[in-house]
């Protein structure tokens, strides 16, 4: 399923399919509308975001006690093996198997680099006086996976001014595979750019590929790529290391998960698709303080970058949010709610699901939130990655439709307080009733019409399976750039292929405003009205109805300005004829305005 | 429903011991003492769900911010936010007398008060509640629901947690003189968790069930909890109170403080022991039935809320399916009025009155209602509106009893704020003092304390304000034990502005008029401006009622004619040929800010009386004060438009009143001018900082009311600014009209249907609507039926 991942069709078509989708949805048995899309051939990795543990988090902390011996000090073979049996024996039954290690096992207590006389990096004693294949041999002997971690580019501890010889690549040595200029490269400028037109440098990387698969790793890292890890330009575009990386991997005789960090670039998403299997859309989601994290700084990000990301994500590839660290308690620096929205995102997004967490000390609600099956069935289940149906405001909804014709329903409260949160089936695409399940709580909570409204704490969720009893949504498109509306300021027409009819209004900002004139609906009532829209980055727009009084939503990014997206927004209209203005308010920029479905019932 | 209840009422009791002797004074006086005991109604006061009026929420409120999102409950002394959060119930609990600071009696170096915690003081918080039920975590249930029932005095809230539907009450008795929170279940649940009282002044807790320490100033205070089930287990582990497997649980906590209104006493009574008396109050509570507890309060609370019956038209079904919040944002996004939102509105005002205003001290800034120790001004009594505004609606809304709090507080306070007067006002440095050397009577500073105290600086007429609004009470009420119990206060404020008036000469005349000295008009221009507006017709009014008030009370004759002698001589303010506005300073100029808040040049208008559009007042004058009015503006904030839609009410502009109501309702969010998510008022004070000023939340039903009914002795209008928005049909029962009458009123089509005036005192009065006049005349108790007033 979501074979859409991998499609070369322009999203327009694209889109269309999914309408027509989940249209039939309700017309004929549910899974008939997917039958056709699940007949690829499963990858060989990443068939399903991974699932297990790394050492990041810990090693990031000032948390008292968990780095004696200085920053990062926390890696060490003794605790990796510990939070191993930790892994096997409380969460391997529920899937989690990587045991990752990151950065440092090549580093003394002082991060002073060890390296083998082919100039690849080398255990550090003190941290693993067994050395990394014994290691990885602990690892599988307890039925679990081992994961290990590199930066991109030839270190600069690896140069030795061009004379170390590489590995298996008679005549080459390290000066054969930079630039002259010793340009750097990675996000934290550590290494030296890889010249990929020697043909050396990718012995290099078959070197380090060999290696690791020798020792039997099954996943690595790859750390400071761009563009992304806060960096943009020639020589920080790390493209051709991973495409050496899956090329090395290939011959190595070992397949290896490869995974790449840093907030990757979204412009090179396909070229992340095409050579890797996960890529983390943003930057750390540690804190570098006192606890393993903080809702700040920086799990919240996560609800306004993924987004734009969601439909890249899929068998082979996914959207990798960072660690999961939700079963410590106090350790994480999280509440209770802020613990279960962070394992409601990851697991409805598809991330990749490991945590940073001592396994060794999980309380029992954290326990509970890493091992819930049915929040995990999601995750790992044949159905497509949720994305916000509401814009990115206080409280929100994300939703996916799954094979079997149930929703996926998430609601989200991002706001400091409690408050409601409602789901309207109508941004669902269809009216009545649904039967409604608690994940989190494991209870059915009855039958709900037309939606269902929950009071969330602060940065509190729920995650619902939502089952449709009633009829499908009809409605009716009203175009932006149709004739009848009316354009105010700068707002203008301009051609758009991913736009339904080609066409959108844009250049809404500076007081812009698009007003959609003649939407004509019976009664009068709340409507949500889909609002298909492009947008490179998050923007906002004043939505009102009839000239009266607006409403801001935030609008997520699409990721680019070639890609349409749709949210709902509840719009109230009177019995007739309505016009509804997305206005860029003041200085302000909106997104641009694609068209709008205003459906033929209120909610 | 009985409006003026026939049964000997506390107010009743309370005013007999008011003609006491000063013994008998601190015996039943406000202040925290042993509670008679409560009458139990035999019959059920309870109401069925439909005719019971509620908001609603969805969800609970949040710890750090219950001052926006807490529900209030109080019985007049204590009160209480209440965060109903399913897993941790938490209630932050006042006393109103629980203040720090004192006396104050040393001034600055520029003659004026200092104003801070320690020396003015604060009104502070007097313990915290929580209940915690670990398993039922906000996320873990669903259907939560909130409710404030209005009608029956109730904060509700209930949720299903696997399948159990689990309900709460919590309310504040005044006849049990306890705050009760009582938790059900229907499906078999239990309730397992604890229960932990605490101070938040940095008491050591050493015991569960009370606790009692000395704030830095000397009052004593305490308090104490009680905690009982049904079916499962309660019992003290340390310092909290541990129940589990309660089919139900009920949790009674009281307190206060050994503070009495008697500044002979130094406001303290010694020999009260605050967290013994708690503890005696919540076992005596603890006897009885929740349910008994329950009907007590219900009937209580029902008794004075029914004194007011209230439409203002009927609300859409759209309207009414939605929770409280989303409907104010709902009426103020989609611009269509919601005639039963704004109804309950005023009666949230009520709720707040009669939860905060009996038997106690008065209600200041916040009212009874506090989430930490350092409220903005301290929560205090400002006596340049806001105490003034708190109680504009409390005879309009059919909540006479609930004044009594301001009148006890003037009268308790007057000994203190006399000798300050006299010994302090005339000090060289204080640059409003009186340059003719004499002093006399009393006056206050802007801010006041329960402790006899001023802060900020001097405010010479304040104490005429103060006058002006308690003999308002009597106007209304015609109560002579009222009147006699405020002339003290009268007599003192005349005889201050007898020893501060000077004479002068206008300017192309000879004819000599008295005038304020050096003076400043609340809050902007000049600090040294004579013969302000706002001290003139604070003045000009103050003296007219003293007379009134020596007339009826037969005494003081002569010194009556004195008064009034000064009164004809008073300067009263011109319209100004430069701004055509009515002068707030003696000066064509405009001194201040365009759009200041405060109408201190208009007080006239209102509350003052004596600016009528009614062909009385010369055309200049009303022009004058309408041109002000205007150029003020209609966007300020709670308080501040409350103010200007009474003074528009009182110039007939219906759409202007109401628009200013309507802009009180709006929803404030991230601190912004308008209605908190709870309803109290927010006041932005700065970008992003919203703080809860109560004042709003009474004036502006006070200004609702005036939309629907204007009165001064002897003259009613009905209906002077009836909005569109509430004019196909209403009615309003229980009004209370100056002059001593009280009247119900139906309105159909904009126009009244029907009208009865019933006298509590008032003898003979005119009646108008839309120029038409017809003369009532009543014996006291008596009531007429008017009809056909449309032509």
């Amino acid at each position: 399923m979501r074979s859409s991942s991998y499609s070369v069709l322009p999203v327009r078509g694209l889109r269309a399919v999914v309408v027509l989708a989940l249209t039939a949805g309700f017309a004929t048995a549910a899974p008939a509308a997917q039958a056709s899309a699940g007949t690829e051939a499963p990858p060989s990795l990443a068939a399903k975001p991974y699932m297990g543990w790394s050492s990041w988090s810990m090693q990031s902390s000032k948390y008292p006690g968990l780095n004696p011996d200085g920053d990062y000090s926390y890696l060490t073979e003794a605790n990796v093996l510990k939070q191993a049996d930790a892994l096997a024996k409380k969460l391997k039954p529920y899937g989690y198997e990587y045991v990752n290690i990151d950065a440092g096992w090549w580093m003394d207590w002082s991060w002073k680099q060890n390296y083998d006389e082919y100039g690849r990096q080398k255990a550090d004693p003190e941290r693993f006086p067994s050395g990394m294949k014994a290691v990885a041999d602990r690892i599988h002997s307890k039925g679990l996976k081992a994961g290990i971690y590199l930066p991109v580019g030839l270190e600069k501890g690896a140069y030795n001014d061009g004379r170390t010889p590489i590995w298996n690549a008679e005549g080459c040595t390290t000066g054969d595979i930079v630039y002259d200029d010793l340009r750097t490269t990675n996000g934290w400028d550590s290494a030296y750019k890889i010249d990929f037109s020697d043909p050396c440098a990718q012995k290099y990387i078959d070197s380090q590929a060999q290696m690791f698969a020798d020792w039997g790793y099954d996943f690595l890292k790859l750390d400071g790529v761009g563009p992304g890890s806060f960096k943009s330009g020639d020589q920080y575009n790390n493209v051709a290391d991973v495409a050496a990386w899956q090329k090395a991997i290939a011959t190595a005789g070992r397949p290896i998960h490869l995974e790449l960090s840093w907030s990757l670039d979204y412009g090179h998403v396909g070229d992340w698709k095409k050579y890797s299997n996960g890529w983390r859309i943003d930057t750390d989601v540690e804190c570098y303080c006192n606890t393993l994290v903080s809702w700040e700084n920086s799990v919240v990000d996560r609800w306004y970058d993924a987004p734009a990301w969601t439909d890249h994500a899929g068998p082979g590839g996914w959207n990798d949010l960072d660690s999961l660290d939700v079963g410590n308690g106090e350790m994480d620096g999280l509440t209770k709610a802020e613990r279960q929205s962070y394992a409601t995102l990851w697991a409805i997004a598809k991330s990749p699901l490991y945590t940073g967490d001592d396994i060794t000390k999980l309380d029992s609600y954290g326990l509970s939130l890493l091992t819930n099956r049915e929040v995990i069935a999601i995750n790992q289940g044949d159905t497509p990655p949720a994305e916000p149906v509401t814009p990115s405001d206080p409280q929100q909804v994300w939703a996916a439709k799954n094979p079997d014709g149930t929703y996926t329903v998430a609601l989200f409260n991002l706001a400091d307080s409690p408050a409601a949160v409602s789901a309207n089936w109508a941004t669902l695409g269809f009216t009545g009733k649904a039967s409604v399940r608690d994940l989190w709580n494991k209870e059915n909570l009855g039958t709900y019409t037309n939606k269902i409204t929950q009071a969330l704490p602060a940065h509190g969720s729920r995650l619902f399976t939502v089952t449709p009893r009633g009829t499908a949504l009809t409605s009716t498109a009203y175009e932006a750039e149709a004739s009848a509306n009316t354009l105010s300021g700068n707002a203008s027409l301009a051609d758009c292929s991913a736009c339904s009819d080609g066409r959108k209004v844009g250049n809404l900002y500076g007081g812009g405003k698009l007003t959609v004139n003649d939407v004509v609906v019976p009664k009068a009532g709340t409507y949500q009205v889909k609002v298909s829209y492009i947008s490179g980055d998050s923007r906002s727009a004043d939505i009102s109805a009839n000239g009266g009084g607006a409403t801001r939503h935030k609008f997520p990014s699409t990721g680019d300005w070639g890609t349409a997206n749709s949210v709902y927004v509840p719009v109230t209209l009177k019995a007739g004829t309505n016009t509804i203005t997305f206005d860029s308010s003041g200085p302000g920029y909106a997104p641009d305005i694609d068209r709008i479905d205003v459906p033929k019932s209120s909610s | 429903m009985n409006r003026r209840s026939p049964d000997p009422s506390r107010r009743t009791l309370l005013s007999l011991a008011t003609t006491g002797s000063l013994a008998a004074v601190l015996g039943s006086l406000p202040a925290f003492t042993a509670s008679a005991a409560p009458q139990r109604p035999t019959t059920s006061p309870l109401l069925a769900g439909s005719a019971r009026s509620e908001l609603w929420w969805q969800a609970p409120g949040d710890e750090s911010s219950l001052i926006e999102q807490g529900l209030p409950v109080g019985n007049g002394r204590i009160g209480a936010l209440a965060s109903n959060d399913p897993g941790r119930e938490l209630l932050l609990i006042t006393d109103a007398t629980m203040w720090t600071g004192g006396l104050n009696d040393t001034l600055d170096a520029d003659g004026q008060f200092p104003y801070g915690r320690a020396d003015f003081g604060s009104f502070t918080l007097l313990a915290r509640l929580t209940v915690d039920i670990p398993d039922h975590d906000l996320s873990a249930v669903s259907g939560y629901r909130r409710t404030l029932d209005l009608s029956q005095g109730l904060v509700t809230s209930s949720y299903v947690r696997s399948g159990v539907t689990y309900s709460r009450q919590i309310y504040a008795s005044l006849p049990d003189d306890v705050i009760v929170l009582h938790f059900t279940q229907s499906g078999g649940g239990r309730y397992t968790g604890s229960v932990t009282l605490g101070g938040t002044h940095g008491e050591k807790s050493s015991q569960a069930e009370s606790f009692g320490a000395s704030l830095a100033n000397g009052l004593r205070y305490g308090a104490a909890v009680k905690a009982y089930g049904t079916g499962g287990k309660v019992a003290v582990n340390g310092t909290r109170i541990d129940f589990s497997g309660c089919k139900k649980l009920t949790v009674v906590v009281s307190g206060g403080t050994n503070y009495v209104p008697d500044a002979a006493a130094n406001y303290r009574n010694p020999s009260l022991d605050p967290e013994q008396l708690a503890r005696t109050k919540v076992r005596n509570a603890a006897e009885h039935s929740a349910d008994t507890l329950l009907r007590t309060h219900v009937a209580d609370y029902r008794a004075l809320y029914e004194q007011l019956g209230l439409s203002l038209g009927t609300s859409t079904a759209a309207q009414r399916e939605l929770d409280t919040w989303e409907r104010l944002k709902a009426r103020a996004r989609d611009g269509v009025p919601d005639p039963e939102l704004e109804a309950a509105y005023l009666q949230f005002g009520r709720y707040l009155m009669i939860s905060g205003s009996r038997g106690s001290l008065p209600l200041g800034l916040q009212g009874l209602w506090l989430d930490g120790n350092d409220p903005d001004w301290m929560g205090d009594y400002h006596t340049d509106v806001n105490i003034q505004m708190n109680y504009w609606m409390a005879d309009r809304t059919a909540l006479s009893q609930c004044f009594d709090a301001f009148t006890d507080y003037c009268h308790a306070q007057l000994p203190s704020w006399t000798k300050l007067t006299q010994s302090l006002f005339n000090d060289p440095r204080n640059r409003y003092r009186n340059s003719t050397g004499k002093i006399a009577g009393w006056t206050v500073a802007f801010s006041t304390n329960p402790y006899g105290g001023n802060g900020w600086w001097w405010h010479p007429a304040g104490n005429a304000w103060l006058c002006n609004s308690l003999y308002e009470h009597y106007e209304y009420t015609q109560s002579r034990e009222h009147l006699a119990k405020i002339y003290p206060l009268l007599k003192g404020a005349c005889e201050f502005w007898e020893a501060r008036l000077l004479t002068t000469t206008l300017p192309g005349s000879t004819e000599e008029v008295l005038i304020d000295d050096s003076d400043w008009s609340p809050e902007h221009g000049p600090q040294d401006a004579k013969g302000i507006t706002y001290a003139q017709e604070l003045v000009w009014a103050l003296f007219g009622n003293f007379c009134a008030a020596s007339a009826e009370l037969k005494k003081d004759t002569g010194y009556a004619d004195t008064i009034a002698g000064l009164r004809r001589k008073l300067y009263l303010p011109q319209v100004s040929p430069k701004t055509g506005w009515l002068e707030e300073w003696m000066s064509p100029d405009n001194l201040g800010e365009t759009t200041h808040r405060h109408l201190s040049g208009l007080v006239g208008l209102f509350p003052g009386d004596r600016i009528r559009p009614d062909g009385s007042t010369p055309k200049n004058i009303v022009d004058g004060a309408t041109a002000q009015l205007t150029a003020r503006g209609m966007e300020s904030f709670g308080w501040a438009n409350a103010w200007r839609s009474l003074c528009w009410a009182r110039l007939k502009d219906a759409d202007k009143a109401y628009q200013l109501v309507v802009n009180n309702l709006r929803p404030s969010t991230d601190g912004s001018n308008g209605t908190a998510f709870n309803l109290f008022d927010i006041y932005e004070v700065e970008q992003g900082r919203g703080i809860f000023q109560i004042d709003a939340n009474f004036g502006t039903p006070a200004a609702m009311i005036e939309m629907l009914l204007y009165s001064r002795p002897g003259h009613l209008e009905l209906l002077p600014a009836l909005p569109a928005a509430w004019a196909a049909s209403g009615h309003v029962t229980g009004v209370a009209a100056r002059g001593g009458f009280v009247v119900d009123l139906d309105w159909r089509d904009g126009k009244p249907a029907s009208a009865r005036i019933r006298s509590v005192g008032g003898r003979t009065t005119t009646v108008a609507y839309a120029g038409v006049h017809r003369t009532v005349t009543l014996e006291p108790g008596e009531s007429v039926t008017l009809r056909d007033f449309a032509r």
